[in-house]
């Protein structure tokens, strides 16, 4: 519906064109500083979906959806009084009338307007780059396109070895593809990275699986013979490939200026003031099609600062009593950047090629695979740019004296020698995070004003909240600032230790503690060394911690008193005091004669019934005294425990896969099977939940688990960090294709370097969200082996594997250890007790008031005699 | 109140828990070695549920408590005080060891309850 010019509205009409990451960043933006109530605003987005993190585009390949990426919807713009349009195309722009033409032919007035309209990919114009499968990657849209076709494909070239290229590349090969990469200069990156950088970059992509080929010019792409296309070189070379993507630049998307008169730049771009405007009046443009000082941003950041300049302007004359000073001008912006491309890090910063005359400082160091260059001035005292590959650590460090203009305190190769953790000093108005232009003083501010915590800092100033690039450096200065004003960083699992868990782990491992007593008479506080009881919080993470590192009987007379609730009791405690007990059905595959057993004995003892969600059977109902004697039986009929009462590996949830199943590509209930006996008995921080399913129709829900186990036509793709619960998160996919010896390896150090490092009862999603450097981080631990600790996490697991063993069947053979569970130490003297307990309803027992707060009916339809109505709980 | 002869004293497990009938209830005796023996009910408050002397003995506050294994409230084994809830308490009986035995009777001040 479009509105005449005509209309009578009281509100000037603000419309913006394009909905991308800058776009929306400007609508947020208005709303903070309450424009949103002086203008009528309408948005208007050619894509189907509103704005989405687009520098995190690949994600959709990890996580098969674009959820995580989303960054706006309709909704919350509409709680804001904007109107968001999308999958609406501005098809005409007439700066005379003041107004716009969307396709659909309606006309839509502006008092002001402003242009985000972003770019495109630059497509060369080869001959056969229209032929089926040959693609761009910019939007979820392309992606999609990807994805269909990487299915049909299993091989794919990215066209252009830039920063992007190179993310296309990482797309392409998580999607299991033979991945190529052409690049027309000499070498990779060659906008941001010398050619020694450069070189060392492709030697780690190549590593990785990925073909390189510099110095080639396509000239042709045809029909090929062993796959769809053949792309033809400039010296007479071939490649044969089934699908292509092209990433060889962007161009800003300009046309609406450019067919409406506002001036353009002779190569693309719309000229903009320092305040963001055109040529055009009350017309403004920001982000990638906005030309400053003839030079094109295609990074977020200065798109960011270019939207809070718009505003400010536009804020300035609403108000027009607003004061001059309340004016941000956009001054051009740092491109320096870092990044991880293909699990390698890179930086550059400055003038990262140099330039004539520079010094420099370089460091090359073959067996670290590591490269890092300083440029200098012709003085030698200040930093003009850097570029680091392969360790990107000295980032901050380098940004913050390139962008101080300070000269150098020391040799400029001390920059690249600083001790491992060694603090540095920032000015106050070094700027921390520059995707929101977030200051140290205003960290610091909000940290004097009580914010103590990452996540409070960010609320508070934005801060980490853009690329998330900056949270180690926010984390470190909230820390600085909290040990300045004096105040107690929390340390320590509880008061009787100073030491988290993954410290109080070393310190065990290390100096070879193995009871607790020890433990807290040499490491723990003063006073609580001295009383040596310690707590409910500490004895259980000691606990834990012996038996991940020495996997002893848990209840031996060290141990028994430190187990928690639980596991004191080899049972799960209910509500009523009474323990359900779970044998292990590993992978959920029981023999009818085990099930008939199983049945027997539930019968016998009159245990409640029910099949849990990681398909195996839980007994309920036992007394603590039953419990030996049940598991007597079961142990008879070829049971073992299930460790349902340990913070331990619990089930390996599985689907037939290839045995039965039409669908199966591998044989998942085995591989469930052989890992659940593999890894029973673990412990842990917290339980671990696995799953295997057989095929990509995930029956089995392995993206819901800890460990999660899909099969791929050529072998395994490993997830991690899954969880179902309350704070339910899909898995992060870890590694494709893994033949079952690498998935099993992979596995044995994922979880010793959890069980090591995680906080106490922290479960594997959130450990992976807190680790410093996420899952990129995780992988280079596990698959490149960036701490070297790989063997020692496998020789842990061998340990733990090689001393299994079943509790139950522990405790039994040994009669010392049974009478724990003889509950009274008099029994004889037991009073005659009349107390009803239970109740039977559908022919099972309940403890009496169990009942919800609820009232359940038997529905109408429900004729069995067993439902009677159920009364509410007093 | 006379003194209650419970058990011989090597049927308490060292540095643990254990229940025992003592009249027409449940009591949870705690042996901790040379701070000696405690008593308290062993139905816990909060609950209604007999099971704390199931509980992880703690070291807080200066005091000894037990950690009801349910939903983890802190009884003091001197007093019967409860950390989280001020509401809630158990019974403290007075407890010690003759000739091997093992003897319990209800606390002066709470001989008539």
């Amino acid at each position: 519906m479009g509105c005449a010019k005509t209309d009578l509205e009281r509100k000037p009409r603000l419309l913006v064109v394009g909905n991308g990451m800058v776009g929306h960043h400007f609508i947020e933006q208005l709303c903070d500083q309450g424009l949103n109530e002086h203008f009528h605003i309408e948005v208007f987005g050619s894509e189907q979906v509103a704005a989405y993190d687009r520098v995190q585009l690949s994600k959709y390949f990890e996580t098969g959806s674009a959820d995580s990426l989303m960054l706006a919807n309709v909704d919350t713009y509409a709680k804001q009084g904007v109107t968001l349009h999308l999958g609406k195309k501005v098809t005409g722009l007439d700066t005379e009338n003041k107004c716009l033409h969307t396709q659909d032919g309606d006309l839509w007035f502006y008092d002001k307007l402003m242009l985000a309209t972003g770019s495109y990919p630059f497509v060369p114009p080869i001959e056969g780059k229209d032929r089926p499968q040959c693609m761009v990657y910019r939007t979820i849209e392309d992606l999609e396109q990807i994805q269909q076709a990487a299915d049909k494909s299993t091989s794919g070239v990215v066209i252009g070895g830039g920063l992007l290229g190179l993310e296309a590349a990482n797309a392409l090969l998580t999607l299991g593809l033979d991945t190529h990469v052409v690049e027309f200069a000499s070498q990779l990156m060659p906008v941001q990275l010398n050619d020694k950088a450069g070189d060392l970059l492709r030697d780690k992509i190549e590593q990785l699986g990925v073909s390189v080929h510099t110095s080639k010019a396509t000239t042709a792409i045809v029909a090929g013979e062993s796959a769809l296309h053949r792309m033809n070189f400039n010296d007479d070379t071939y490649l044969e490939t089934d699908m292509i993507v092209f990433s060889a630049g962007i161009r800003p998307q300009d046309s609406l200026a450019r067919q409406s008169g506002i001036e353009v730049g002779e190569r693309g771009g719309i000229v903009i003031n320092d305040f963001c405007l055109t040529s055009a009046d009350d017309v403004y443009a920001i982000g990638e099609c906005a030309l400053w000082q003839q030079r094109i941003f295609g990074l977020v950041a200065p798109g960011y600062q270019m939207a809070r300049a718009a505003v400010s302007h536009i804020n300035a004359a609403a108000n027009k009593a607003g004061t001059p000073s309340s004016l941000v001008k956009f001054e051009g912006a740092d491109m320096s950047t870092k990044l991880k491309l293909l699990g390698v890090d890179v930086a550059s910063i400055g003038e990262s090629r140099g330039f004539d005359k520079a010094q420099f400082v370089e460091l090359t160091d073959n067996q670290a695979g590591t490269y890092k260059k300083l440029w200098l001035d012709e003085s030698g005292r200040y930093l003009k740019g850097a570029v680091l590959v392969g360790d990107a650590s000295d980032y901050s460090l380098l940004l913050n004296q390139y962008l101080s203009g300070d000269e150098l305190e020391g040799p400029a190769v001390d920059l690249l020698q600083r001790e491992e953790g060694a603090g540095f000093e920032m000015k106050d108005n070094a700027i921390i995070c520059s995707c929101h232009q977030v200051t140290k003083a205003d960290i610091v501010a909000s940290v004097q004003a009580g914010s103590h915590s990452l996540t409070e800092v960010k609320a508070c100033t934005k801060a980490a909240s853009g690329c998330g690039g900056c949270s180690a450096l926010v984390q470190s200065v909230i820390t600085q600032t909290m040990e300045e004003q004096g105040l107690e960083t929390e340390k320590g699992i509880c008061c009787h230790f100073e030491y988290d868990r993954q410290e109080l782990f070393h310190l065990c491992q290390v100096e070879e503690i193995g009871d607790f007593t020890s433990l807290i008479k040499t490491h723990g506080k003063g006073e609580a060394a001295a009383v040596g009881l310690g707590c409910d919080i500490c004895k259980p993470v000691a606990a834990s911690i012996f038996a991940t590192l020495e996997n002893e009987y848990v209840l031996n007379i060290q141990h028994a008193n430190l187990q928690d609730t639980n596991d004191a009791y080899l049972g799960n405690l209910q509500k009523d005091g009474s323990y359900s007990v779970v044998p292990r059905i590993a992978g959920g595959e029981i023999t009818p004669d085990k099930l008939i057993a199983l049945g027997e004995i539930a019968k016998r003892h009159d245990l409640y019934t029910k099949i849990t969600g990681g398909q195996r059977i839980d007994l309920f109902g036992a007394q603590l005294s039953d419990l030996p004697m049940i598991w007597q039986e079961l142990i008879e009929q070829g049971f073992e425990t299930g460790h349902a009462y340990g913070k331990s590996l619990r089930t390996v949830k599985s689907c037939v896969g290839s045995t039965w199943c039409r669908y199966g590509v591998q044989d998942s209930i085995s591989l469930a099977i052989d890992l659940e006996n593999r890894y029973k008995g673990l412990r842990a921080p917290h339980k671990i939940k696995f799953a295997v399913s057989g095929c990509t129709r995930e029956c089995a829900e392995a993206q819901s688990k800890d460990i999660g186990v899909i099969a791929s036509d050529k072998g395994w793709n490993l997830f991690v960090g899954g969880n179902g619960g309350m704070r339910p998160r899909h898995g992060d996919l870890f590694a494709i294709d893994l033949s079952t010896a690498d998935l099993v390896t992979y596995i044995d150090r994922i979880l010793i370097f959890y069980a090591k490092t995680a906080a106490r009862l922290q479960r594997t999603s959130v450990w992976l969200e807190s680790l410093e450097g996420g899952l990129d981080y995780l992988k280079s631990v596990v698959i490149d082996d960036c701490l070297g600790v790989a063997a020692d996490l496998e020789a842990q697991m061998e340990k733990v594997v090689s001393t299994y063993q079943c509790e139950w069947r522990t405790s039994l053979e040994n009669p010392e250890f049974l009478s724990r569970f003889s509950e009274f130490v008099n029994p004889e003297k037991r009073p005659k007790l009349n107390v009803e307990q239970y109740r039977y309803r559908r022919g099972q027992r309940f403890p009496v008031g169990s009942v919800g707060t609820i009232a359940v009916t038997n529905l109408p339809s429900d004729t069995s005699k067993n439902v009677e109505l159920v009364e509410l709980s007093k | 109140m006379n003194w209650v002869n419970i058990c011989e004293q090597t049927a308490l497990p060292d540095f643990g828990g254990v229940a025992a009938w003592f009249e027409d209830r449940a009591i949870a005796i705690f042996n901790l070695g040379e701070r000696g023996l405690f008593a308290v009910d062993n139905i816990d408050p909060a609950t209604g549920v007999s099971l704390l002397s199931r509980g992880l003995i703690c070291d807080l506050e200066g005091d000894i408590f037990v950690a009801s294994p349910l939903h983890k409230q802190h009884y003091s084994l001197r007093d019967g005080s409860c950390i989280e809830d001020e509401s809630l308490s158990v019974e403290v009986y007075q407890i010690k060891c003759e000739a091997g035995k093992v003897l319990v009777k209800r606390a002066g001040n709470h001989s008539l309850v």
